[in-house]
Formats: C-alpha cells, sequence, structure tokens
C-alpha cells in the first residue's frame, strides 16, 4: 500500500496544490487533502494556536490537526522561504514547520521540504531528491516527479492568467467542468488580498462570491500577468522584499494607474505584519490620486458576516452609482 | 542639515557624539513621552508594531524641533522594519513635512558597507576625522551596555530602593558629556563602584531571570515600561539579550553569532527568520541550560517572527522545565497589569526554588 501525504489546506495550498499533488504522486504517494474549513478546524486552531499568530496561520494549525486525526503516514509542511530571487516570504512560512511541531504534540513524521529560491533553484531539486528517499525512489524519479510537478503547476497557473480564482483553478485542473458566468457584470472590482485570506470560503465568508452576486466582476492579483505586476510595483520608491506584498503592492498600483476597474477593495487579516505596510502605502496613494474608490476590509476569526455584508453593499452601491452617474 | 534618527537605547547618545565629532548639527529627538507615542499612533497603521510607531513620533517631535534630515536604517527583509522608513517617509510627506530622508539598506548587513554608504552622505568630512568619531562613539556604547549590565544585576541588591537606579542615571549624563576615552573609563569606574557600594542585600534565594525578545523594545524602556526595573525592584537578578553593541557586531561580524543561534535553536527553530525570532528562541535555550529560574520574553504586538518563537519558546519551557511569560505590548497596554503579571511571575518563580530546596 502507497503511503498517504497529507497536505493541509491551508496558506499557500491554493497557490501550489497542482505542483504539490503531482510531485507526491509522481514518487508513489496517495495524497490527502485536509477537510475544507468549518467551525471545528477554526476552533482547534485558535485553541491550538498562539493567540497573535494572524487567522490563516490558526486556521492551518486546524488543518494540520484534521490531518492527524485523519492518521494520515505524513503531514507536509513545507518550510518556503522564498519563490524567486532575492524575495523572501513573510517570516511565519520561514519558521512553519518548526512553530506547527511546537504547537502540536505526536504529530505523524513532518515533509519540511525548504523552498528557497532566494540565491537559486538548484537546491530544491536536492529537496526533491531528499523526499524521493523517503518514498523508496531514486534521484531520477524523484526529478522526474518534480518536473512533471512543474509542468502541471504551469497549467494551472495559465488557468488563473484566464480570469480563474485559484480554487476554481484548482477545481478545474483536478477535472471538474468549471465554465465562468457569462453574466453582465454592472462593474468591475479588484480584490487584493493573500490567496489564503480571499479563497478559503469559511474565513473570508466566501466574499468573491458575494461580490459576484452583487454585480461585480472580480480581478485578483493572480489572474494578472507577471509583468504588469512588475511595472506596477516599479512605481514604489523601495523595491519590497516580499513576493506577494509586492504582487499587492504591484497589481494595486496597476489598477491605480490604468483606471481599469471601478474599485479596489483590500482584504486583511486583523494583525498582519506584512499587510500593515502594503495597506498604509496603497492608502495613502488612493487617497492621493483622489479617483479610484478603495475599501479596507480586516477579517477575523470573530468577523460577523452581517457586517461584512453591509460593508461590501454600501461599496458597490457607491462604485455603481458613481458609475451611473458618469455614464449619465 | 539638521540631522535626527529614532530613539533606540543609548543610540541617541552615540548618534549625537558621532555626527557632532564630524561637525553635523544634530536636533537630538525629544524624550520619548505619551504625547510622542499618541502622534506616532495617530498618524500610523493600526497594526504597525510599536517601535514603528513610536518612530513616527520622534520624527514628528524632531521635525517640529528644526530637523531637516532623517536618519534610517532599512533592509531587506524578512523583517518588516527594512521597509519602515519608507512607509515613515510618506506618512511625513502627507502631514505636510518637508524634509530629506536618509535610509541605509545594509546590503549584506555588514557593517563596513553600511559606514561607506554613510559616509557618502558627507562628502566633505575626511576619513581620518569620520573614524575617530565613529571609534569614539563606539566607546561609549560599550561603556553604556557595559554599565547596564552590571546596572541589572546590582539593582537587584540596592539598600534603598531607587538608590540605584539614580546613581546610573546621574552616571549616564555624565557618559552623555564625555570628551575623550580617559573620562569615559573614569565615569563607569566610577559608577560600577558606586553602585556596588549601595547594593548589599543579599537573599537567600535569589532568582535570575533572562529577558529575550525583540532588540527595539528590550533597549527602549519607555516602550517595555522598564520592565528590567521593576524586576530588580521584586529583587531579581536580571540578563537582557540583546544590546545595541551586540547589535552591531553583530553587523560586523555576522557569521559567528549565526553559527551559535543555530547550534543553540537546533531541534526548535532551524533558521533565521527574520527580525529576532531565531535570537529569542536560541537564548531561551541557552539560559534554561544555564539553569536560569525563567524566560520573560517582550515583543510588540503583531511582530510576526516574535509570534513564531512564541510558539516555539512554549515547546522549550516544558522540555527544558523552565518556565517562560510572553510579555506583549501595544500602545494601550497598562502599567498596572504589567506589574501584576510580573509579581505573579515572580511569585511563581520564588516557590519553585523554595520547594525545589
Amino acid at each position: 500500500m502507497s503511503k498517504t501525504v497529507g497536505i493541509p489546506k491551508g496558506l499557500l495550498y491554493y497557490d501550489f496544490y497542482p505542483m504539490w499533488k503531482t510531485f507526491f504522486e509522481g514518487v508513489g504517494a496517495k495524497v490527502v487533502v485536509s477537510q475544507d474549513t468549518n467551525k471545528k478546524i477554526l476552533d482547534e486552531g485558535v485553541k491550538n494556536c498562539v493567540e497573535d499568530a494572524c487567522l490563516p496561520v490558526k486556521t492551518y494549525v486546524g488543518h494540520v490537526i484534521n490531518l492527524k486525526e485523519k492518521d494520515v503516514d505524513y503531514i507536509f509542511i513545507p518550510r518556503i522561504v522564498s519563490v524567486e530571487r532575492k524575495k523572501y516570504l513573510c517570516s511565519k512560512f520561514l519558521g512553519l514547520p518548526d512553530f506547527i511541531k511546537s504547537l502540536i504534540g505526536d504529530l505523524p513524521p513532518i515533509i519540511d521540504m525548504e523552498i528557497n529560491m532566494y540565491r537559486d533553484d538548484t537546491s530544491i531539486k536536492k529537496e526533491a531528491a531528499k523526499v524521493g528517499r523517503m518514498f523508496e525512489k531514486n534521484k531520477r524519479q524523484a526529478l522526474k516527479a518534480y518536473f512533471n510537478a512543474l509542468e502541471e503547476q504551469k497549467k494551472f497557473e495559465r488557468l488563473l492568467k484566464r480570469g480563474f480564482t485559484p480554487i476554481e483553478a484548482i477545481k478545474i485542473w483536478e477535472g471538474n467542468r468549471l465554465t465562468r458566468a457569462n453574466k453582465n457584470y454592472e462593474i468591475k472590482l479588484a480584490v487584493l488580498a493573500h490567496s489564503y485570506d480571499i479563497m478559503d470560503e469559511y474565513i473570508s465568508m466566501g466574499i468573491i462570491n458575494k461580490l459576484r452576486d452583487m454585480g461585480a466582476e472580480i480581478f485578483t492579483m493572480e489572474m494578472l500577468e507577471t509583468d504588469v505586476i512588475l511595472e506596477g510595483a516599479s512605481m514604489l520608491s523601495k523595491d519590497m522584499f516580499w513576493s506577494y506584498e509586492r504582487d499587492i503592492l504591484g497589481a494595486g498600483l496597476h489598477f491605480l494607474k490604468q483606471k481599469n476597474v471601478d474599485g479596489v477593495i483590500m482584504v486583511s487579516a486583523f494583525g498582519c505584519g506584512p499587510n500593515s505596510m502594503t495597506e498604509e502605502l496603497l492608502e495613502r496613494m488612493y487617497k492621493r490620486d483622489k479617483e479610484m474608490p478603495f475599501m479596507l476590509l480586516t477579517i477575523d476569526e470573530h468577523s460577523g458576516e452581517a457586517g461584512i455584508m453591509t460593508r461590501l453593499e454600501a461599496f458597490i452601491d457607491l462604485l455603481k452609482f458613481k458609475k451611473r452617474a458618469v455614464c449619465v | 542639515m539638521k540631522i535626527t534618527y529614532p530613539h533606540m537605547g543609548s543610540l541617541n547618545m552615540i548618534l549625537k557624539t558621532m555626527f557632532e565629532g564630524i561637525g553635523v548639527e544634530v536636533i537630538e529627538p525629544p524624550p520619548t513621552t505619551n504625547k510622542t507615542l499618541s502622534l506616532g499612533v495617530r498618524n500610523s497603521h493600526e497594526f504597525a508594531c510599536l517601535p514603528f510607531k513610536i518612530n513616527v513620533g520622534n520624527f514628528i517631535e524632531a521635525l517640529d524641533k528644526g530637523a531637516d534630515t532623517i536618519i534610517m536604517l532599512g533592509g531587506i527583509g524578512p523583517c518588516r522594519f527594512g521597509y519602515y522608513g519608507h512607509v515613515q517617509k510618506e506618512i511625513l510627506k502627507d502631514l505636510g513635512y518637508n524634509f530629506n530622508m536618509i535610509i541605509i539598506d545594509p546590503p549584506h548587513g555588514r557593517l563596513i558597507d553600511f559606514l561607506k554608504e554613510l559616509s557618502s552622505y558627507f562628502p566633505n568630512v575626511d576619513g581620518k576625522t569620520a573614524l575617530k568619531s565613529f571609534l569614539f562613539a563606539v566607546k561609549k556604547m560599550l561603556a553604556a551596555d557595559k554599565l547596564e549590565k552590571f546596572l541589572l544585576k546590582h539593582r537587584a541588591h540596592e539598600d534603598r530602593r531607587g538608590i540605584t537606579t539614580k546613581i546610573y542615571e546621574e552616571y549616564m549624563k555624565k557618559l552623555d558629556k564625555a570628551q575623550n576615552g580617559k573620562e569615559v573609563d573614569k565615569i563607569v569606574a566610577d559608577a560600577m563602584k558606586k553602585i556596588k557600594e549601595n547594593a548589599n542585600v543579599y537573599r537567600k534565594v535569589q532568582l535570575r531571570v533572562a529577558l529575550v525578545g525583540e532588540i527595539y523594545m528590550l533597549l527602549e524602556p519607555f516602550t517595555n515600561m522598564d520592565v528590567s526595573k521593576a524586576l530588580n525592584e521584586l529583587g531579581v537578578e536580571v540578563t537582557k539579550t540583546e544590546y545595541l553593541s551586540d547589535y552591531l557586531i553583530n553587523s560586523a561580524f555576522k557569521l559567528p553569532q549565526r553559527l551559535e543561534f543555530k547550534k543553540n535553536g537546533k531541534g526548535y527553530l532551524e533558521r533565521d527568520i527574520g527580525g529576532h525570532g531565531l535570537n529569542t528562541v536560541a537564548n531561551t535555550i541557552k539560559y534554561a541550560k544555564l539553569n536560569y529560574d525563567g524566560v520573560i520574553h517582550i515583543l510588540p504586538f503583531t511582530c510576526t517572527p516574535e509570534i513564531v518563537a512564541q510558539g516555539i519558546i512554549a515547546k522549550i519551557s516544558r522540555d527544558y522545565n523552565i518556565p517562560v511569560m510572553s510579555l506583549v505590548y501595544d500602545e494601550n497596554t497598562g502599567q498596572a497589569g504589567y506589574q501584576t503579571r510580573l509579581e505573579a511571575f515572580v511569585d511563581l518563580l520564588y516557590r519553585r526554588r523554595v520547594n525545589a530546596v
């Protein structure tokens, strides 16, 4: 029987799941994903995590516990230091396996593969070979699985560029039929956020779908081509050293300059350190520009759906009103 | 050019010595007070950390006093501190201030690069004078740190409450005014002698606590509500794990310290995660092994590296059987609440020792 590897459905799951799944299946493992976030998962996460950790980290802890209960043979908690040259990820990713191991006792063996492309990507091949050995595969087999994984990741990313959100793209990649609703959207709206803050339907209370139901076509930073983001980010006085914050800033500045959406919402998790910098900068730049409506939305484990809905509705009303006023 | 910079422990004294040594006018930021804090809080993002907010307050007060150039450190991550200067610049610009901000990004965190870049802003200063005033500033820094280490041990034994603090502050003022190396040496020697003379209360059970955590919070008594004084006055000897001189030495000779931390942190945190996260974990293990009675972890609210460290040191606490307490500070922190927690913690340490004996 092949060994099972559990992948927690949180944090960078939404950015790399197709790659991870392909890789582990390539080395002969069976992949098990934790359940969608629910009350129990979130409660377990909150209970077992440090009080001041951000919402997505608390949720992630809940997912790891969920996998532990599923009796998987391994849990995959990568240490993602850097996903491109000269850029880092937020500190929590750098210490994630250590942090989780300290919080939760009696875990099955953790696969804490280090992904670090700060200098180059050669170290990943070494890490891939190391993981391959855990599943009794030789280096050649492990590398083959790694390269297949890269291919699948590209397929997945092409879906994102076609305008699917990461969670939709994952579903399509897994073979589900999913067509974009050919609705006549009244307004265009950019939603800037870390994927783990808005893709998890439970913690974000399905913000994306709610906005679509209100008649907004949604654009996320994942849907933008890299050069567009880089062009936006080049307007900054200092290059941002975190990849995903750079993406948020770059996308934000792109929309601000091109004015190709009617409004922008930035969603962040309570207490998110990196977001406190990007939000501050974006908000100031949007205020100085004075033209593009901009709203900040903070979510945490206590967010009430009614409050969020009211704010979204008010914002959408404002955008629709503004648009009609311009037309007339 | 009228230069200013943020407060951070004895940094004011050091930078003032350095810049005045090369003939640059310095506008000292007024001492950090509640007014500074509220200026910072009002103009910063809610989730920016306390150091960021106090920096903003320091800058506003110094600009109001007439400063026109701000010196700030940068960084390349992963701690957000590396972006502070740039965000603070935008905040101050929106407030209508006209100033120049020099943000020094240490390319590889090496001291020599730092000095090179800094000197490029002062083309009229000759290298010899610059080096001389830099070395004198470093001497003062080492003296200040030495004195503080001495204080944190001996204040726990002071004969009269507050007497050593008074002596320490008096000599720090003298140190600030010192004009040459000889004077500095004499001030340190005198101060140590005088503190020692006034610290003769010895207890049967002497508690020792290590303070670990984020460097700014550890260095700034205003932000941590002078936690070391509060502990000393409860009769506890304190070892602070971060000093400005450590910071300087570590920036200049990065490797040895990193190796030491990596060795100490092994099994708990396998790599540097930015900020002082690894330091916190490694130091907690170090002082647990040295049989300290407890560890107090100081961090600002929303500090990601320290939050990761917080989760990890909870496990170290269980594994090494050493009490660890985290104190998270933000602008709403009340002194009384923290005093109560410190007293309860010290009580617990005391009872553990008495029961163990």
